[in-house]
């Protein structure tokens, strides 16, 4: 029987960041992907960024296989037929030291996982841990021994890294999920990934050589639930994405699908992809829980990383999953020199999760879920009203400005009740947030 | 590769390598005639869940695992991951 320093349940961007830490550290290390290869099932947003991928692979952009650096962001409040932009772009972002790249799950996962292996982790392959190994206990079971793969192979170790991803079955079985997410807790997301040839793409973009743009989109795509869309450049597809939180698309009777098939429909978007074909359609969720529903991250013998972890604030996931990754790895190197994997020592791990500037936002952001749930019509009041502001300010007319100002506060008074738009706006300058 | 469930269907373009036993299964298939809107059939991306007269039909082969049904109907839906080597594989 196999028995490594630590097994690393998932080859992810978190589970092969530990697994590439803990052997660069000279510890045996299992990598198990239950796919046939790492990124087979991983679906994102689009980014990777530079600065947090960069402290854990110096220079990474030489080598990596990734699609285009991001020079171009925007912002797209999309309404029925019109939509109020903003971005911003900037050529530094085309050079070193890079801010944001997009890349292809499939190869940037598959890439890592190949780098944690050429330190000396030992990947294997289809290979899908179902449950733990108990260590036996006098009553109870005892800690974590190692995992049991579902064609009934046990592979034991002195750690167990649990970076299984959006959905916490091995999680749950660590006795680490105090509280069960709802599905108001995920984001359900479906993308398209459409291929067009690289001028088009430069031309409909307006991008040079490699370079590449990103566009959210916000109220149109969601129809009448809060959620986002995104239109990204790789080198020669495009991905669009669309969702919103699950049980919002459940009680509104929104199907993602036929969001993703509206949302392809608007003039504005049709425009970038027409003529494009259909490569490939993909579904993911995103654990939004937060602070709130944080499983516990550590417990003898094992640890917990990534999206298993909730490791998302905001739109970032993909670097918070790799930074936890390798904090979760520097902690196990620690407890091997020391001897000692029970919780107490590996307790270490959350403490340099509290101390990582991110979690200081995971934490503010902690009602944010609440407010979603309670002010499920933001989206939609915010996008309808700004493009009706806008239409208003733009539209060339007879009115005097005096007139015309008038006409504006018009259109925000007649929207709804006046101590409705007093609360939302209080709730939105502290809660909604854009990207 | 599998067949068009509807014109359009964006299924038959993804690689599934498709298990013979299904990882979806249902806790008491009676209970889906009392579900209101049976959001599984909407919510679920890549319509793995189909009502046909009276019993909920479920084409395991369609999924693309993103574990969304369970999370809506955790009363009724057990879903798993399917095994080692099966399900989707993507390619971008």
């Amino acid at each position: 029987m196999d028995t490594y320093d630590a097994i690393v349940v998932g080859a992810g961007p978190a589970g092969s960041t530990a697994a590439l830490t803990l052997a660069r550290n000279g510890l045996s290390v299992a990598l198990l992907e239950r796919g046939q290869f790492p990124g087979c099932k991983n679906v994102f947003g689009g980014t990777i960024y530079a600065q947090p991928v960069a402290e854990i692979l110096p220079a990474f952009w030489e080598t990596a296989p990734l699609e285009r650096p991001v020079v171009t962001e925007e912002l797209w409040f999309l309404h029925t037929d019109s939509a109020v932009r903003i971005g911003f772009g900037s050529l530094r972002f085309a050079r070193q030291p890079y801010n944001k790249f997009t890349v292809l799950r499939s190869q940037f996962d598959r890439w890592l996982a190949g780098e944690a292996s050429k330190a000396g982790a030992v990947v294997h392959l289809k290979a899908h841990a179902r449950d733990f190994v108990f260590d036996k206990g006098l009553f109870t079971r005892g800690p974590v021994q190692g995992v049991r793969l579902d064609n009934g192979e046990i592979l034991l170790s002195n750690v167990v890294i649990i970076a299984e991803g959006v959905l916490p079955f091995l999680t749950a079985k660590a006795g680490l999920l105090p509280k069960v997410p709802p599905a108001y807790a995920y984001t359900l997301y479906v993308k398209e990934v459409l291929s067009l040839p690289e001028e088009k793409i430069n031309d409909r973009f307006q991008l040079e050589n490699n370079e590449g743009a990103i566009i959210g989109m916000v109220g149109f795509p969601t129809s009448t639930a809060i959620g986002k869309a995104g239109l990204w450049t790789n080198k020669d597809t495009i991905s669009l994405i669309v969702g919103g939180y699950l049980n919002q698309l459940a009680s509104q009777g929104l199907s993602p699908y036929m969001l993703l098939k509206r949302l392809k429909e608007h003039p504005f978007v049709k425009r970038i992809i027409q003529g494009a074909e259909l490569v490939e359609y993909q579904a993911h969720m995103i654990p939004k829980g937060g602070y709130t529903f944080l499983p516990k991250l550590y417990g003898d013998n094992v640890l917990v990383v990534g999206d298993a972890a909730l490791m998302i604030s905001g739109r970032r996931g993909t670097d918070l999953a790799m930074l936890s990754g390798k904090y979760a790895a520097e902690t196990v190197v620690q407890a091997k020199a020391k001897g000692d994997f029970s919780a107490k020592m590996l307790a270490n791990y959350a403490l340099k999760i509290n101390e990582a500037f991110f979690m200081e936002d995971i934490k503010a952001r902690r009602s944010d879920l609440q407010y979603y749930q309670n002010w499920s019509d933001a989206d939609y009041l915010i996008s309808s009203i700004l493009n009706e502001l806008a239409n208003e300010f733009f539209t060339v007319d007879f009115l005097n400005e005096k007139e015309k100002r008038a006409r504006l506060v018009s259109i925000i008074r007649s929207k709804q009740f006046p101590l409705k738009t007093l609360s939302d706006l209080w709730a939105a300058l502290r809660h909604w947030e854009a990207l | 590769m599998l067949e068009a469930k509807f014109p359009g269907d964006p299924l038959p373009l993804l690689e599934i390598n498709v298990d013979n036993t299904s990882h979806i299964s249902l806790r008491e298939p009676k209970n889906c005639l009392l579900c209101a809107n049976k959001p599984c059939t909407y919510i679920c991306p890549s319509q793995v869940f189909e009502w046909e007269e009276d019993a909920l039909k479920i084409n395991y082969s369609r999924c693309v695992e993103c574990g969304a049904c369970q999370q809506i109907c955790p009363e009724n839906i057990i879903w798993e991951y399917p095994r080692a080597g099966y399900g989707v594989t993507y390619h971008y």
